[in-house]
C-alpha cells in the first residue's frame, strides 16, 4: 500500500481506455469494411474490461487483505458484436449477393463517436488521479526540507 | 498513548496521512473501474479509522503492564473498514461507480493530505528551531 500502488491502478486504467479508443477507432476505420479475412463484413469489437486486484510482488500478496479491495483494470478480452450487417440495396457493388444487397458491417458510427467521448472522458479522469497521487508523493517528500 | 517519541500532534498527522493515502488508493481505483461492467465502488472509512487510532472513540486502549509489551500507538499501521459503497446506484451494466463523487472525493482527500503534510513540515520545523536554539533558518 504506497503511493506506487494508487499509480499503478491509474495507468492501468489509462492503459485499458487505450486499447478501448484502438477497438472504437478499428470499428469507425472499418465502418464500410465489406470483405474480411474470416468472410463476410466487418464486425464491429468492445472491449470487456474486467477488475483484477493489483498485487505487483509476492511480498504484496502476503501484504493483507486489505490490498484486495484496491483494483486495477483489465482488458480481458475483446467481444465480437453478432447483431445482424446492415443490408443495403447497391447491385453494382462487387460483394452484392443475387438480389443486389450488399452486407455492411453492423457499426453505428454515431454509436462509437459516443462511445469515444466516454473513453477519452474516463482516460481523463485516470490522469487526474494520477497527477492527484504525484502532487500527494511531492507534498511528503516535502517534509522535513 | 505513546507517539512518535515527539509529540502526539505528529503521529496524529502521520496517521491522518497513511489513511488519506489508503483513501486515495481506494478512490483511484474506482476511477480506474468506472466502465467495468459489475464493478461495486469501494469506499474506505476514514473518520472512524482515524479515531480508533487515535484512541479518541471512547474505547479503551489496551494497558500493558509491561515494558516489552506493545500497545498500539497513533504510529502503527491501521487497517480501516473498506466496504462497497451502500449508496451506489447500478448502471445497466451492474457498476455503481459515480464518476463525479469519486473526483470530488479524490480533490478533498488530496487538499487534506497535503494540509496535513503542510501542518507536518511546520511542526518539524519547530523542532528544528528548538534544536538549534533558534539559530538554524528553519
Amino acid at each position: 500500500m504506497d503511493f506506487f500502488s494508487s499509480m499503478r491502478v491509474s495507468a492501468s486504467g489509462l492503459e485499458a481506455q487505450t486499447k478501448r479508443m484502438n477497438t472504437i477507432s478499428s470499428n469507425i476505420a472499418n465502418a464500410e469494411t465489406t470483405e474480411t479475412d474470416e468472410g463476410g463484413p466487418y464486425k464491429r469489437k468492445d472491449p470487456i474490461f474486467t477488475a483484477v486486484t493489483d498485487k505487483e510482488t509476492f511480498g504484496e500478496i502476503l501484504q493483507n487483505q486489505m490490498d484486495e479491495k484496491i483494483q486495477g483494470v483489465l482488458v480481458e478480452d475483446v467481444h465480437v458484436d453478432e447483431r445482424p450487417p446492415r443490408m443495403v440495396y447497391n447491385p453494382s457493388h462487387p460483394s452484392a449477393n443475387e438480389e443486389g444487397y450488399v452486407a455492411m458491417p453492423n457499426v453505428n458510427t454515431v454509436e462509437e463517436m459516443a462511445n469515444m467521448i466516454s473513453a477519452q472522458r474516463s482516460y481523463e479522469a485516470n490522469v487526474t488521479a494520477l497527477n492527484a497521487a504525484k502532487a500527494m508523493a511531492q507534498k511528503a517528500l516535502e517534509i522535513g526540507r | 498513548m505513546s507517539g512518535s517519541g515527539f509529540d502526539a500532534t505528529i503521529g496524529a498527522l502521520n496517521t491522518s496521512m497513511n489513511l488519506r493515502l489508503m483513501n486515495q488508493n481506494v478512490i483511484s481505483s474506482n476511477i480506474a473501474n468506472a466502465d467495468t461492467p459489475g464493478f461495486k465502488a469501494q469506499k474506505m472509512e476514514f473518520e472512524g479509522a482515524l479515531r480508533q487510532a487515535l484512541a479518541i472513540d471512547g474505547n479503551l486502549q489496551m494497558e500493558t503492564d509491561h515494558p516489552e509489551q506493545m500497545a498500539l500507538s497513533p504510529t502503527d499501521p491501521v487497517q480501516p473498514a473498506i466496504f462497497d459503497d451502500p449508496n451506489g446506484i447500478a448502471s445497466l451494466d451492474g457498476n455503481t461507480v459515480n464518476r463525479g463523487e469519486e473526483m470530488a472525493r479524490m480533490v478533498e482527500n488530496q487538499q487534506l493530505y497535503e494540509a496535513s503534510a503542510e501542518m507536518l513540515k511546520k511542526k518539524l520545523g519547530m523542532l528544528k528551531y528548538t534544536i538549534t536554539e533558534g539559530g538554524g533558518n528553519r
